[in-house]
């Protein structure tokens, strides 16, 4: 049985293919054409869905990344959110990165620091992602 | 806003060894020139002159050339005895904190674009005055913390220096430039801002927060202690609860800007009634900050930060609790001076169509036997009978026109007045969800779980049918029902599985915090999600209305610079309450300032 393409281009791929690269490729950029509009034709509100994340219009998008309030943004990754605004870009588990933020002062308002207001914040923690339950929240 | 490369912590440490002893001169250190303010305050000398040296006028070093809000003091204040050895009873760190914020406050118009802060709001803020200088801020902290003080140029200096010698990797996080000096023209032509991005904040925060203001100098000299004994009517809006309305009866607390308050109100859309006791301290002749308990249950104690105005006939502002403030309500406050007050109308959006309905006005001080003819809601919606009347609600039987005409309508009761007080229209077209985008943090196992509270908003299109258009009508909260859609920034992730879930109210609950071993690489439960309401609307058959909201739940924080949560409201009503639901969780080294354990 005959693979599906998932998706337009893999639609176009599959058809290339099948062309042995008869279509130019200045249409192949453009988007199908002989035998292959058709089969997009047919296959394009079906799969359409497969590319609305790529292409499509998604309503209501915030226009900008949102900043919440206390929040940095620009580092890469940043504490609540990454450059896209989203959580992908976090490490994680973030207990892996505690000791390193806490060592460096690398999130200051966001970890407690080791240099002033907290040096022994991880004493009874030797490894934070197995003893991360032993952590306190810090009120400096 | 500049461009700046991304810095992560390899390239971070990798500039670090190269720097090697890397300084950078802090900008000109001139002694200021401006005059700062005495202090005539026996604690204050006593307690901080061995550091901050008076000179002959009664001033002291750093602090004298500083205003501040409450919670900014504090702050000062717990650095001090967190950092620097300071020893301070609690009733020694209240004098001090209050002698500040009178004596170097801000004036309400400098408070105002940072009430965000103080009022813990989460909002998109923005600081356009310059961007770069809020870029340079905003790596660690809000913007709100800065514009919330005014300081002499040395000041913002030695703030800078502070940050330094306290955290020294701001360095590279924000106050110096990764990567070459400029030496091209900018596009509008001008000579390459060559400036070190802490410098360039400097030049800019001594120039539009500078330590004297014509602003303070107004206030300063007609501020006085506030007259807000009396009883005031209170309306607000809680979301995901809806509007309530009600009294505050405020008395004298025992001492100077001291005051206690009872507070009585209802949420007519469930009928729940709410009863509180609390108290608060007005600082600076404006600022007020309570603490109220219901029912004298320290479960539901709340903060109460609040602006009153000029006149002291209105006050406003934000009632909260949460471990991240994140649960509150807006609430205004109205004097009842012998008229009565209008404080709201329930149902406040009305439809076009069927017969009779029930209209509730709520406010206070209306007058014994009020009749159908001492009420006007507007043209196209008839009183037919007044159902039930006390000074606080009065509920009508109304009959609204079929050619009624769609638009808000202001409320005229016994000559009390509330503009837009009632709406009418014929459907709702479209419904919003706010916020907008919201964050939510997992927890719940050691760290406290932070919630996002979301609430539906109808709207109907207004005379020109079109949406998002300037007539479009709001017309408030609806039930809808509640659910979560994945987001696709992530191929695969699943965050929906995983990230929490949302009742039927709107509210958000996160998931646990720690790794989650059942996840890709134990990661934690954090995600993005949409949130999506969906209203059915049963009576014309149309397909069902939905809108979205973008969830971001991420991961906790560590540690709470949250000076606001201790300051003094007087003497709490229960000592031994935790005032902010943070329950027993190990402060840090700070002894309580309050009086009152977080």
């Amino acid at each position: 049985m005959a693979l599906k393409p998932i998706n337009r281009k893999a639609d176009r791929m599959v058809t290339y293919l099948a062309n042995q690269g008869d279509v130019p490729e200045a249409e192949q950029m453009a988007g199908p054409v002989g035998p292959a509009a058709g089969a997009v034709e047919g296959g394009a509100d079906e799969n359409a869905e497969d590319v609305v994340a790529l292409g499509g219009r998604l309503p209501e998008v915030p226009e900008i990344p949102h900043i919440p309030l206390g929040c940095s943004l620009v580092f890469a990754p940043g504490w609540e959110v990454d450059e896209a605004g989203g959580t992908a870009g976090l490490c994680q588990p973030v207990e892996r990165d505690l000791f390193d933020c806490h060592l460096a002062c690398f999130w200051p308002a966001h970890v407690p620091d080791q240099l002033n207001h907290s040096p022994d914040w991880t004493g009874k923690c030797a490894a934070a992602q197995n003893d991360w339950r032993k952590l306190e929240m810090i009120f400096p | 806003m500049v461009h700046r490369p991304r810095l992560t912590r390899a390239r971070l440490l990798a500039g670090l060894i190269a720097a090697g002893s890397f300084v950078v001169a802090s900008g000109a250190s001139a002694q200021s020139d401006e005059e700062g303010f005495p202090i005539d305050h026996e604690t204050i000398r006593a307690r901080c002159a061995a550091c901050h040296l008076p000179d002959s006028e009664g001033r002291m070093s750093r602090i004298s050339f500083e205003r501040k809000t409450p919670e900014g003091w504090q702050g000062s204040l717990q650095r001090m005895i967190s950092l620097n050895g300071v020893t301070l009873a609690p009733e020694e760190a209240r004098e001090i904190v209050k002698y500040l914020s009178d004596q170097q406050g801000l004036a309400p118009e400098e408070l105002r674009p940072g009430l965000f802060e103080v009022e813990k709001r989460m909002i998109d803020h923005r600081y356009l005055a310059d961007t770069d200088v809020e870029f340079t801020c905003i790596q660690c902290h809000s913007m709100g913390r800065v514009i919330t003080q005014r300081r002499t140029r040395e000041e913002w200096e030695l703030l800078m220096s502070t940050h330094r010698g306290y955290y020294p990797l701001a360095d590279f996080q924000a106050f110096l430039r990764m990567g070459p000096t400029p030496d091209q023209p900018g596009p509008d032509g001008e000579p390459p801002d060559t400036r070190q991005p802490m410098e360039r904040a400097v030049d800019h925060l001594s120039e539009v927060f500078p330590l004297h203001t014509p602003e303070w100098a107004a206030w300063s000299a007609t501020m006085r202690p506030p007259r807000l004994e009396g009883t005031w009517v209170m309306s607000g809006h809680w979301p995901g609860r809806g509007a309530l309305y009600g009294t505050v009866t405020m008395g004298g607390g025992g001492e100077q800007d001291a005051f206690v308050t009872r507070a009585s109100y209802t949420f007519p859309g469930t009928g729940e009634t709410v009863t509180r006791r609390g108290r608060g301290l007005v600082y600076t002749g404006y600022q007020w900050r309570g603490r109220s308990f219901e029912s004298d249950e320290a479960d539901g104690a709340m903060r109460e930060v609040m602006l009153v105005e000029r006149g002291m006939n209105e006050i406003s502002g934000r009632w909260f609790r949460g471990d991240y403030d994140e649960i509150g309500m807006d609430v205004r406050l109205t004097r009842l001076a012998g008229s009565p007050v209008v404080a709201g109308v329930h149902p406040r959006a009305l439809q076009l169509g069927g017969g009779e309905r029930e209209v509730r006005i709520f406010g206070a001080g209306f007058a014994d036997g009020v009749g159908p003819g001492d009420v006007d809601l507007g043209p196209g919606l008839t009183v037919n009978r007044v159902v039930s009347a006390s000074s606080e609600e009065i509920a009508l039987n109304v009959t609204l026109a079929p050619d009624a005409v769609p638009g808000g309508r202001d409320v005229f009761v016994g000559g009390a007045t509330l503009a837009q007080a009632v709406v009418v229209h014929d459907g709702v077209d479209r419904i919003q969800v706010l916020p907008r985008t919201g964050m939510a943090r997992v927890g719940g196992i050691v760290f406290p779980k932070g919630y996002q509270q979301f609430e539906a908003v109808a709207f109907d299109d207004g005379p020109d049918g079109r949406p998002s258009s300037d007539d479009d009508l709001e017309l408030g909260p609806v039930e809808v029902d509640w659910s979560l859609e994945e987001y696709a920034a992530t191929f695969d992730d699943n965050d929906i599985e995983f990230v929490g879930s949302i009742d039927q109210t709107g509210l958000f609950v996160p998931a646990a915090d720690g790794p989650n071993p059942d996840r890709d690489r134990n990661r934690n439960n954090v995600g993005d999600v949409w949130v999506v309401a969906t209203l059915v609307q049963d009576d014309n058959g149309d397909r069902p209305l939905r809108a979205r909201a973008h969830l971001v739940v991420t991961v906790p924080l560590y540690l709470l610079f949250d000076a606001g949560a201790n300051v003094s409201t007087g003497a709490s009503p229960d000592p031994a309450a935790s005032p902010n639901g943070r329950g027993s969780r190990t402060p840090g080294p700070n002894p309580g300032m309050g009086g009152s354990p977080k």
